[in-house]
């Protein structure tokens, strides 16, 4: 791919343009995919399914600290009616997507990049084209396409977890009426703006990247163990970066 | 076999879970009729002042919501805006000299239009024009109102003081207005009550630009509106002399008492003054109790 004597700039940027390639030959990989269906389907129950346990816990418990905080700060004002209004909103529109994609890159995308590198580093990967079978079309396209498809699902679960947690906290623990904690919610939360757009819209867009680093990272190993336990920390890494500068980005184009 | 059926199942699962939670998150949480649902009709409306009203507000008719605020742009050249309103097709009948206002939801709420139903026998029409409005409050305005438009004047005249003595000043501090026919002219300077004395000893401090106050005049405790700050106001007499530095008013009268007032009112379909002369009566009575 490069050379050790480049400088991290230029690795950096063959890095990139690399994944970028490598984005477009799994997009058109993907209708030859269609064929190992059920590889996809293994594949979202591995990388969705089995990280709700997670997904869950971790939105109860930040909807809870929000709640918390969030009742703190605002009796300094009067204002613990608005406790419901700012948990939805901060979850929904930040929270939800973004700490639902890091969890993700962790829990998932981890283990995407090392079993990818291990076919590599094993030769399985070899082995399946010299079988005629397409590896981008059967390995990496369903994990690519499983991804999409579960974080954005995985991101609506956190955050129906959150707003329950932030009720937890509020309603229930610390006696803000219930019907004054859902009315002020439902009056200030827009579908549009906040669950298709904050949510939905966002936590695609993440998929696509944590998806995309993770196989890229585990395609392009070096055949070692060595390589496998580098491409796995710079999965992380890679993600976390992208995750939050993209939702940077995409938060100043949506609101 | 089974193994990859139980995959097909978990993953079923687990996608028909982030369905349902997304359908709990987009029905529970949020305002699904604050999206667009259904058809509506604009309506223009033209206000002096929209305030903080925005995009998107509610437009409300008897507290219920009937549409949202569409447009708000200003009416070219002119210092007016024209807020285009798009109400739902299920409410066709609003009578075209309806009145429409910008209200506030609570103190700090959000700002929407809300619809006052005419008398006419013709509902507004699609691109018609609801032509009497009532521009938003702007709080600071009340504010000034309740307040008496500020406290009291600036003192680079100098100040001459007199003194009146009050039964009751009730909610009176030091630095409230001095008003003669309204205007601020001074300030309160100090509240006390003199020792073996029952009567509280207010001092004003008013302007030397108005010197020529009669020396017959009264001095009263009033409220600015229902519950705006304490003023005293000086009633003019007709006296040929004027008040000077340590003189004090003749004439005064204490501060109303909102309980008292209420008081009055609930008491006043009886032509008796029995009740209120009971009342006044007992007051010692229970003081010297306890």
């Amino acid at each position: 791919m490069s050379n050790g004597n480049d400088n991290v700039v230029v690795r950096s940027l063959a890095q990139i343009g690399a994944c970028g390639l490598f984005l477009l030959t799994i997009l058109a990989a993907i209708p030859r995919s269609f064929r190992h269906g059920r590889e996809t389907v293994r594949q979202i129950w591995f990388v969705g399914a089995m990280s709700l346990t997670i997904v869950m816990t971790c939105g109860l418990f930040v909807g809870m600290v929000l709640g918390l905080q969030l009742y703190d700060v605002l009796s300094i004002f009067g204002g613990t009616s608005a406790t419901g209004t700012v948990v939805a909103i901060a979850i929904y529109r930040e929270l939800g997507p973004v700490v639902t994609a890091l969890l993700f890159a962790g829990r998932a995308g981890t283990s995407v990049t090392a079993e990818i590198g291990l076919m590599r580093a094993t030769d399985q990967l070899d082995a399946m084209e010299m079988m005629a079978v397409d590896p981008i079309a059967y390995v990496a396209a369903p994990r690519f396409l499983a991804g999409v498809i579960a974080l954005p699902l995985l991101a609506i679960v956190f955050c129906a977890m959150g707003v329950f947690g932030g009720h937890l906290v509020g309603v229930t623990w610390l006696g803000i009426d219930n019907g004054t904690f859902w009315s002020n919610m439902t009056a200030a939360v827009d579908v549009h703006k906040d669950i298709v757009d904050g949510v939905l819209l966002k936590s695609i867009a993440f998929g696509i990247v944590v998806s995309l680093i993770a196989v890229f990272q585990g395609y392009t190993t070096p055949p070692t163990s060595e390589g496998v336990a580098y491409a796995t920390t710079r999965t992380v890494v890679a993600s976390s970066i992208a995750i939050l500068a993209l939702d940077f980005v995409l938060t100043s184009f949506l609101i | 076999m089974t193994q990859r059926r139980s995959y097909a199942v978990g993953t079923g699962l687990f996608i028909v879970l982030g369905f349902a939670a997304l359908a709990y998150l987009a029905t529970q949480t949020t305002s699904v009729a604050n999206s667009h649902s259904g058809s509506t009709y604009t309506v223009d409306t033209r206000f002096a002042n929209v305030g903080q009203l925005k995009v998107r507000a509610p437009v409300k008719i008897a507290g219920v919501r009937v549409g949202s605020v569409q447009a708000i742009d200003l009416v070219p050249g002119k210092e007016e805006a024209k807020v285009t309103l798009a109400i739902d097709d299920g409410h066709k009948d609003i009578p075209d000299d309806s009145v429409a206002t910008i209200y506030t939801s609570g103190l700090l709420g959000d700002q929407y239009v809300g619809i006052q139903f005419g008398q006419s026998k013709n509902p507004v029409k699609e691109g018609g024009e609801i032509g009497l409005t009532r521009p938003a409050q702007q709080l600071e305005e009340m504010l000034g109102k309740f307040f008496g438009g500020g406290s009291a004047p600036d003192r680079l005249g100098g100040t001459y003081h007199v003194t009146g003595d009050f039964t009751n000043i009730g909610g009176l501090q030091p630095g409230a207005a001095v008003k003669m026919a309204g205007v601020p002219i001074g300030s309160v300077d100090s509240v006390v009550v003199k020792p073996g004395a029952v009567q509280a000893t207010v001092t004003l401090a008013i302007d030397k630009r108005y010197s020529q106050i009669p020396d017959d005049s009264s001095a009263a405790v009033f409220t600015s509106g229902l519950i705006g700050s304490q003023y005293v106001a000086i009633q003019p007499g007709g006296s040929p002399e004027f008040l000077a530095e340590g003189d004090s008013f003749v004439l005064t009268q204490s501060a109303l008492q909102l309980e008292d007032l209420i008081g009055k009112f609930l008491v006043n379909g009886s032509p008796s003054d029995n009740k209120s002369g009971a009342q006044g009566a007992a007051q010692p009575d229970n003081a010297g109790k306890k």
